[in-house]
């Protein structure tokens, strides 16, 4: 199997429209750029999709690996003359990145035609503000929209509930920094990917479920994780998602560093003896890896499918990523580099499965 | 729809004490179903079977709540107050020294503390006053855990609109009994399945084991939802009077786009006033029916509601109409939604 | 879906009974997600009671006292075994520990309090240091510290001396001990009392009906879950595993039975007996189980208590919403400074709570969902 540059992977794979709740747009796209590294793929009523590589065995354990493939975006509200729109967020806006930002609405017509609209969300120029209005953000609902379309056709294909994601945007900075927006999770799910796409059947110790899910972002919270793991009903599972990495406006002891590896959570939601042992039998291949700890919720998909069914044996795995929830996050290349090797550790390495039988 | 609409807003049904609702919904739906059990939770879940072959029939339910936000004593005084725990999202500057009825018939009076300022309001610094003297008269009349809620009633308020409570969620209780009435006349492909929920105002508890019993595969929740037309709103598309509203999104869901498609393409076709509805914030049924199981394909139809929660909610009649057309024309359309 | 593996318990040293029981378990460690020391001892102190137990990796213990009628209804019986505690999450160069709390704690009792941190060494004993008053300043002697702010000291001389005991992500819990006191020594004071208190009642509910040959007409599952406190529960596996038709929780309640609280907000009295909730911010109750249980307290003349206020939360939440729902019953003992090194609960209390289960269990008309009214398919 050919693996596949990672860091054009991510590239590609950040700009696939996924909006929360909109996840299906992206299908086609999205079995372009990772539908051969896997037996099967499919989809559910929850817009999950779901990857499956088979070991070739009978009665194989079930290895479950979660990504959300959910971004955070906006949804209309209303359409106004001149052609503006107001607009709710998806997920955990910044509201301090919208004014200024580039925006794609993903409109669509009542018999089904796609169009999507570019858009700038405006702001006030300082020449026109009122003394100390900078000193405030703007609440998301007071911001607008321009779309520079007629009001009618704008009403067409823009309906309130229409998507909005931010314009796709990818760089590479000094010293293997990558910045663009759908890092949160996607960024994940390459590194999934790649590390599957670079393994050979024989040599996994289970077949491997890839869900890359719904809803993690917002609506039923990281409710695709939840009904997909209830699905699937795996032996164990492995959740990756970015965890904040550290940047001058935030504390030390909440954050982690940028490219010293990926973080394992230890926490009481999580299989503290297969993490203790992902850790030290990553620590001897020399992946970079450190402890990250939990005690109220993982804040991650690994939450709730830990719960899902009568429980389920969960692993949980951080990217650290600076600017979380912004379209200029930033991720270093090293960092996702482990991050594939460490998935690959735990698809490959029988450890692991000998591990589950212990109770 | 009037007199069924109050025939069903007009009984009890506090959260966790649904019983008496639940009587009467279920007088109203077991003439026109197959079957009506309630669950362990007190959920009413009534089938209207389809007439397609058995095994390629699927179940779809419907999901409305027939509990309401309400009170429930907690202690009594000696002097034969009674302190009261909030069930739901009461906003208590509306109920404030307003007149509450409990399901025996004891009347009572909901009142603050006296100094108490609107802005401090609290359940723990209000009471019940039903004219007791003493712990004993009041214990003889009204028990802990009794529950109590501010006068279920219904008017007509000009020519289409209704005002009352609890529109929240009566109303959509009334407009699934009605399309459960339509069905049952014209039977639909797929069996559909009734549920009159329990205990949404306290967190959407009840719709999920209700779901776990039927495991649909697809499922429409019918609520009210705020509008854009009063006063002060935030943006949104919604207004009383101009049909069915089409849940995009709440503050617990986004619902399927492929169902809202549907739900909108038929409405269309069969020139029934439909809207869109993006709704910022509150929660419905839908979140923990689409979270059931293996997860459903989850949606919702709304019926548009002013004053939500307070002591007199309204709507319109024609929406209300509009819901079960629409409802009615999708569960009996040629092909309804994905397979 | 985890696996459950049975096992047959080891014979313990002694059998415990009453305050002494109570007294082992509250003193096992078992903050959130390290309950093995805990269901350890639960299990030998089952033996010859409970031939074949069964865990999960997710730290939950099951014992089934199967019925012998086909088509009996499942009811779940269950009480947390993990208590509130620490995780390190942060060694700081000069070998302070800095900690999360497991489970929700008010940062004011947390000052000054021993501690012990499980390292894979073995036990590590701390306290939780505090800045000497004479150098706080005046507004800092009426603040509360926050948690964030609070630092382990195990007397380590550097981080990298920590290191040789503890590690980012060891727990840890209170060093506190079971003391007796009051009128009578009707009193007793420890930490843990939460949930471990519901755990000997079940042990000893279940010795008693094995022993007295009572064949329930219901199948019982003593299930003595996981991580309560941090929400997460393992009671939530459990019931998913189980689906029972009733679920009866054993628990403790926080309340404020104490001088210059008005009676209303009092929420429960110590020693008036098990307390029966109505309704708490997570479940409101099945009003006939509710009832019933009452009824049957009053007819056998055991103390109960219903309680007076809204608050709290407990694994009912979870039982009651699982599969098709499950009717719930929680009786808790009125336990006062919950979710701190020293809880006080009542040993009467205690007593009372254990005749109410035996009495619900042994008499109570448990029916199957769909067998009951409520469940009828015309």
């Amino acid at each position: 199997m050919n693996e596949p540059d990672l860091v054009d992977l991510i590239r590609e794979l950040t700009s696939v429209m996924s909006v929360t709740g909109f996840t299906l747009r992206g299908t086609g796209r999205l079995y372009e750029l990772i539908g051969d590294f896997f037996d099967e793929k499919s989809t559910d009523r929850m817009g999950n999709h779901l990857f499956v590589k088979r070991c070739g065995r009978e009665n194989a354990p079930k290895i479950l690996l979660d990504a959300h493939f959910d971004e955070i975006g906006m949804m209309v509200t209303s359409v106004k003359e001149g052609g503006f729109l107001t607009v709710t967020g998806i997920g955990g806006v910044d509201t301090r990145i919208l004014q200024g930002s580039e925006v794609t609405v993903y409109g669509r017509s009542p018999d089904g035609e796609e169009r999507r609209i570019y858009g700038v969300v405006g702001s006030t120029p300082p020449h026109l503000q009122k003394p100390g209005e900078a000193d405030r953000n703007r609440d998301i609902k007071d911001l607008l929209i321009d779309t520079g379309l007629s009001a009618d056709g704008l009403r067409r294909f823009a309906p309130p509930g229409t998507p909005v994601g931010f314009r796709p945007v990818f760089a590479e900075l000094r010293n293997g920094i990558i910045t663009g927006k759908g890092f949160d999770d996607k960024a994940c799910g390459a590194c999934i990917a790649a590390a599957v796409a670079g393994v050979r059947a024989e040599d996994l110790w289970g077949d491997v479920y890839f869900l890359f899910s719904n809803f993690e972002e917002d609506g039923a919270s990281f409710g695709g994780a939840a009904t997909g793991a209830f699905a699937i009903d795996p032996d164990v599972a492995l959740a990756a998602d970015v965890t904040f990495a550290s940047s001058p406006d935030t504390k030390k002891r909440e954050t982690c560093e940028l490219g010293k590896g990926v973080t394992v959570t230890l926490s009481p939601m999580t299989d503290v003896r297969l993490s203790k042992l992902l850790m030290s039998l990553a620590a001897e291949k020399g992946i970079g890896v450190h402890p990250s700890v939990a005690t109220r919720h993982t804040g991650t998909d690994a939450y709730v499918i830990n719960k899902a069914r009568a429980g389920i044996p969960t692993l949980d795995i951080g990217l650290p990523l600076r600017s979380m929830h912004t379209s200029a996050e930033l991720a270093s290349v090293s960092d996702c580099e482990a991050l594939r090797d460490i998935v690959r550790l735990f698809i490959t390495e029988p450890a692991f499965g000998k591990e589950l039988e212990n109770v | 729809m009037y007199s069924l609409l109050k025939k069903i807003v007009c009984c009890p049904g506090v959260s966790g004490r649904e019983g008496t609702a639940a009587d009467v919904i279920e007088g109203v739906m077991a003439p026109v179903s197959d079957s009506v059990r309630r669950d362990a939770m007190g959920n009413l879940i009534c089938l209207v079977g389809g007439n397609a072959p058995e095994g390629s029939r699927r179940r779809i339910m419907l999901c409305a709540h027939m509990d309401e936000i309400g009170f429930m004593v907690t202690f009594i005084e000696k002097d034969g107050r009674l302190r009261v725990a909030t069930m739901g999202g009461i906003n208590l500057c509306a109920a404030a020294y307003s007149r509450v009825l409990f399901p025996n018939g004891t009347e009572g009076v909901i009142v603050p503390d006296a100094g108490v300022k609107p802005a401090d309001f609290a359940a723990e610094k209000f009471s019940v006053d039903i004219g007791a003297y003493t712990a004993e008269e009041a214990g003889a009349r009204v028990k802990i855990g009794d529950t109590c809620a501010l006068r279920q009633e219904l008017r007509k308020l000009g020519a289409h609109q209704v005002a009352g409570r609890p529109l929240d969620d009566r109303i959509g209780c009334a407009v699934i009994a009605d399309v459960a009435r339509r069905l049952s006349l014209k039977r639909a492909a797929d069996d559909v399945y009734f549920v009159f929920s329990v205990q949404e105002e306290v967190g959407l508890r009840g719709a999920g084991t209700a779901a776990y019993g039927i495991m649909p595969d697809l499922a429409i929740a019918v609520d009210v939802t705020g509008t854009g037309d009063v006063p002060g709103a935030v943006p949104m598309e919604v207004s009383l009077g101009k049909g069915a509203a089409v849940k995009l999104r709440d503050g617990s869901v986004i619902c399927d786009p492929d169902l809202v498609s549907d739900l909108l393409a038929v409405a269309a076709e069969n020139g029934i006033p439909a809207q869109r509805e993006v709704l910022v914030r509150g929660g419905t049924d839908t979140q923990s029916i689409q979270l059931t199981g293996a997860g459903c394909t989850a949606g919702a139809v709304s019926v548009p509601s002013r004053y939500i929660h307070s002591g007199t909610e309204t709507a319109d009649l024609r929406d209300a109409a509009a819901c079960s057309d629409l409802l009615f024309a999708y569960l009996t359309a040629e092909r309804p939604g994905r397979a | 879906m985890y696996k459950t593996a049975e096992f047959a318990p080891e014979r313990p040293g002694r059998l415990l009974e009453g305050t002494e029981l109570v007294r082992e378990l509250s003193l096992a460690f078992g903050p959130s997600g390290s309950e093995r020391a805990v269901t350890d001892l639960i299990a030998g102190q089952l033996y010859g009671t409970a031939e074949r137990l069964s865990r999960d990796r997710a730290g939950n213990l099951f014992a089934l006292y199967p019925s012998a009628a086909k088509n009996a209804p499942t009811v779940m019986i269950c009480a947390h075994t993990d208590e509130v505690g620490f995780m390190i999450d942060d060694i700081s160069s000069d070998g302070f520990l800095r900690f999360r709390s497991l489970g929700g704690m008010d940062p004011r009792v947390l000052c000054g309090r021993h501690v012990v941190f499980m390292g894979a060494g073995g036990p590590v004993r701390g306290v939780i240091g505090a800045k000497p008053v004479h150098l706080q300043s005046a507004d800092e002697r009426q603040k509360a510290t926050k948690e964030n702010d609070m630092y382990v000291d195990i007397g380590a001389a550097s981080a990298e001396d920590a290191g040789r005991c503890v590690a980012v992500g060891d727990s840890g819990t209170f060093v506190s001990d079971f003391v007796l006191f009051g009128e009578g020594g009707g009193l007793m004071k420890c930490k843990a009392l939460d949930d471990r208190l519901g755990c000997a009642a079940m042990i000893e509910t279940l010795r008693r009906l094995v022993r007295g040959r009572r064949r329930p007409k219901a199948n019982l599952v003593f299930a003595f879950t996981s991580r309560e406190e941090i929400g997460n529960s393992g009671a939530v596996m459990a019931a998913n595993r189980f689906l029972p038709d009733y679920g009866i929780v054993l628990e403790t309640t926080a309340i404020a039975d104490l001088p210059d609280v008005p009676e209303n907000s009092r929420v429960a009295d110590v020693g008036r007996g098990g307390v029966i909730s109505i309704a708490d911010r997570g479940t409101i109750y099945d009003a006939e189980f509710t009832r019933g249980a009452l009824a049957l307290a009053a007819k056998k003349g055991i103390p109960a208590q219903v309680k007076r206020y809204v608050s709290g939360g407990n694994d009912s939440r979870n039982i009651q919403r699982s599969g098709t729902g499950a009717r719930d019953l929680v009786i808790s003992a009125a336990t006062r400074y919950l979710h701190s090194a020293s809880c006080v609960a009542s040993v009467a209390d205690y007593a009372s709570i254990r005749e109410l289960l035996f009495a619900i269990l042994t008499e109570y008309d448990f029916k199957r969902k769909e067998a009951s009214g409520a469940g009828s398919v015309r």
